[in-house]
């Protein structure tokens, strides 16, 4: 079995006709990344909380001569419009890129999983259900029944341990079955004849289809017929019949109806139960409102009637429908009751704990802090150390006034070991953490103990996952906001978010503050940073119109961290900082030399001298350096690091220790890094994204203009 | 067609309470949510329909939110919405 992997984006667009389109859907947090990234070589964010991908994303890969599209979709446990995510879900699923969907189940919560099934199954698309995480389910002596599986919903059913790679090519095997050889409507029946030929074609129905009534030489049989699951579908009587009525008199249009590819039935369901965007089709065309208003009546009788509302009526219907299934198909082995993981137990009765659950949160984020801060700094002094020896050495050999030798030794050599020893030393260690923390299950913890507080600033515990995100990369956190389902928490959030000091902010305040100054400043600055958080918070929360809704989330079990996972996770951040921010400091560092020897650098100190010197009392040059650091907030530590060394004195030469404590509270707030602007501004708009950023930017002035004046007042007493 | 029928009344002593009132670790059965439909429809795709059996597990302190066992996992609630919902205990627990 041979299969190539390829990434370029270009490559997918450009095949988007003759390929296999799959999406993969479900719920959130049972492994459809996982899936993705074994297929497609690309790393989506892995974690054990629900809502970590948070927009669709393609990848691509041959398998067995045909070319698969395959896109992973965010988890939503639903197809109404209680989130963007849902109707998004619904739309793209319908449309004409996707040929086949593979539905993702959790095997351990079969029951929520197959709710989603059964909103899918309402699409009438191709569809392969894979049960995911059977390796927990057999460890919990549970056994499924999978040809009783699939001969309730008639579609295949596949047995599939993700983390491991066990099953994920045979859903793929499975889609070719289903897309190639019964299902002509599909975007790869464009290029057909080719791929008859194809040797990956005949070795596939050797193997697989023997027992098929295929005739080698035609390419598509039959039209893959959506299975009759009429049975399975069948409702209490009352709901069905209007239901059924509904779904003929919607048929009678189908003229009108047909080009939102919606089928029928699925369109019945939704106007009962009030679907906006269903209910605004209808609304548009005059000739349907009559059947709008039918809708309505319908539903007013079946509320009447059951004392309840419609979607507690439909839910109950598929759930009682699921309870009868789950009888039939799972069996939990007796003789061996399931053994409680002992230790799991524990940690989620402490990390919830009313008391001990703050003082571990607590701790930990200590220990974060106290572990990037001492592998840091023991990492960084080494390199340091080195790196002088190295540059005595070629100062012996070459001489120190060489030109040659300050711009490309100091600066670009120079600019390489500081990012290295200033910069990536912290990088790495948090990165690494906040991916344990992701991947243990520890986040959503936080979340429940943190929800009250988080009302007081306009949202609730959600909000807190983003942020801690945020603290490894802010441009993360913001995108990550898309999981809070109103607009007015998604706007506080992202504001909150992209004040957190993120882990470029985290070295700048380390590698100057802790290093020069001392742990206890550094405490100092976080300190003062949480203040702005919770003040802006407040500030939001009054001045926006409306009220912070509920929490509502699932919390899952504890997971052993998969190291693998981690690691690679950790690797593919810290490649990202590698290969963007080390040759841009290179290059900075070079031409920085370049510019301190021809002072070119004076013109725009000058101008930004009113408020650097007068009003932060920093010295002039740092003014270009704040504005490198809008770009990587990291490039104003590393850019002072060195000219320091070019210069040839440390960083207390050139910096007071009030200095260096307020231009490090400068960076830390003063505005988001470009690139958060530009999330900012694709979640909500440009115009929110700039008056972040100015407000930021005020605060910053603010904070540290007082602090030096009352430093400076002080010290002339 | 609904398993158990919403009636306040059903079994004579035990009593209506709100999820909040109840106990940690209590048994318990949905009666009825009185939210807005948003958060209704949601808490119904999630299985917290009347009838379904649910459990709480803990609430956080400071009037925090709701942990719930709900279909063999863990649902949490904030605290508001969770007010809102009204249970039934299985076996005696008139606290
Ligand atoms: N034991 C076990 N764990 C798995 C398996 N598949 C996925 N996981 C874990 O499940 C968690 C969620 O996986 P993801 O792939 O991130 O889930 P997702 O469906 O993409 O979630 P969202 O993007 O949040 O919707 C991770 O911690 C995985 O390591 C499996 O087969 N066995
Ligand atoms: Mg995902």
């Amino acid at each position: 079995m041979s299969f190539e992997i390829s990434k370029e984006k270009n490559e997918i667009k450009e095949n988007e006709k003759s390929a296999i389109n799959i999406a993969l859907a479900g719920n959130p947090n049972v492994g459809k990344s996982v899936i993705f990234n074994q297929l497609t070589g690309l790393s989506q964010t892995i974690g054990n909380w629900p809502g970590k991908t948070v927009e669709k994303k393609t990848g691509s890969l041959d398998f067995l001569g045909y070319k698969f599209r395959i896109v992973d979709l965010p988890g939503i446990y639903s197809l109404s419009t209680y989130t963007l995510e849902e109707i998004v879900s619904r739309q793209y699923i319908i449309s004409d890129e996707v040929d086949l969907i593979i539905n993702v189940i959790d095997a351990t919560n079969l029951e929520r999983n197959l709710f989603f099934t059964f909103q899918l199954l309402d699409l009438k698309v191709p569809m392969i259900l894979a049960i995911n995480q059977m390796d927990i389910l057999r460890k919990r002596h549970i056994n499924l029944n999978f040809e009783k599986l699939e001969e309730i919903f008639k579609l295949p059913v596949l047995p599939v341990v993700a983390v491991h790679g066990k099953g994920v090519h045979e859903l793929l095997e499975e889609a070719i079955e289903m897309v190639v050889y019964k299902f002509p409507h599909s975007h790869y029946n464009g290029t057909e004849p080719e791929n008859c030929s194809h040797h990956g074609h005949d070795y596939y129905r050797e193997v697989h289809l023997s027992d098929q009534n295929n005739t080698p030489n035609e390419c598509s049989r039959e039209k893959f017929e959506f299975p009759d699951l009429n049975e399975l579908f069948e409702y209490g009587k009352e709901i069905e019949y209007k239901i059924k009525r509904l779904q003929s008199e919607i048929e009678k249009h189908n003229k009108q109806i047909s080009k939102f590819k919606y089928p029928s039935r699925f369109l019945a369901i939704k106007l009962l139960e009030e679907d906006s965007e269903i209910i605004e089709i209808f609304g548009k065309n005059p000739d349907l409102g009559y059947i709008l208003k039918n809708a309505e009546k319908y539903r007013n009788e079946l509320e009447n009637m059951h004392g309840e509302d419609i979607h507690t009526i439909i839910s109950s219907e598929i759930y009682n429908k699921i309870n009868k299934i789950i009888d039939e198909v799972q069996e939990i082995q007796p003789e061996k009751e399931r053994k409680h993981d002992r230790l799991t137990d524990k940690l989620e009765h402490i990390t919830t704990h009313s008391f001990f659950g703050y003082i571990i949160l607590i701790l930990v984020i200590l220990g974060v802090y106290y572990f990037t801060f001492n592998f840091g700094d023991f990492f960084g002094g080494l390199i340091d150390g080195g790196f002088s020896k190295l540059s005595e050495y070629v100062y012996n050999t070459f001489g120190e006034e060489n030109i040659f030798i300050s711009v490309l030794w100091d600066g670009g050599v120079g600019g390489f070991f500081g990012a290295i020893s200033g910069v990536l030393v912290y990088v790495v260690p948090f990165f690494l953490i906040i991916e344990i923390l992701q991947d243990s299950g520890y986040l959503p913890r936080v979340a429940f103990l943190m929800d009250r507080a988080m009302h007081a600033i306009g949202v609730h515990g959600k909000s807190i996952i983003t942020m801690i995100l945020g603290f490894g990369c802010n441009v993360a956190g913001c995108a990550g906001c898309r999981i809070m389902e109103t607009e007015r928490e998604k706007r506080i959030s992202i504001a909150l978010t992209s004040l957190i000091p993120c882990a470029a902010v985290l070295t700048v305040v380390m590698g100057l503050v802790g290093r020069y100054l001392g742990i206890g400043w550094v405490l100092l600055l976080f300190i003062i940073n949480f203040a702005v958080i919770l003040l802006v918070g407040r500030i939001l929360n009054k001045s926006m119109p409306g009220s912070c809704t509920e929490l509502i989330m699932e919390m899952h079990e504890y997971r052993r961290p998969n190291f693998s996972v981690i690691l690679k996770q950790t690797w593919v951040r810290s490649k990202e900082f590698i290969f963007k921010a080390l040759p841009l400091l290179v290059i900075l560092g070079i031409s920085l030399e370049i510019i301190l020897i021809f002072r070119l650098l004076d013109p725009i100190n000058i101008i930004l001298s009113p408020i650097t010197v007068v009003w932060l009392g920093l010295p002039a040059v740092t003014g270009v350096f704040l504005i490198y650091g809008i770009l990587r907030k990291e490039l104003t530590l590393a850019l002072l690091l060195i000219l320091a060394d070019s210069i040839g004195i440390t960083l207390l030469g050139l910096l007071s220790p009030i200095q260096i404590f307020v231009f490090s509270l400068v960076t830390m707030l003063y505005v988001p890094c470009f690139a958060t602007i530009v999330v900012i501004a694709k979640q909500t708009d440009w115009k929110y994204a700039l008056q972040i950023t100015l407000l930021e930017i005020t605060i910053a002035l603010l904070i540290g203009g007082s602090i030096y004046w009352i430093y400076t007042i002080f010290m002339a007493i | 067609m609904r398993r158990v029928k919403g009636t306040p009344t059903h079994q004579g002593i035990s009593l209506i309470k709100c999820l909040t009132e109840c106990n940690d670790g209590q048994e318990l059965t949905v009666v009825n949510v009185n939210s807005g439909r948003g958060a209704k429809m949601r808490l119904a795709n999630l299985g917290i329909i009347p009838g379904s059996k649910i459990i709480k597990k803990q609430s956080a302190p400071f009037r925090g939110p709701v942990e719930l066992n709900v279909k063999g996992t863990s649902i949490v609630i904030g605290r508001g919405l969770a007010a809102k919902i009204n249970v039934r205990c299985n076996n005696d627990c008139q606290t």
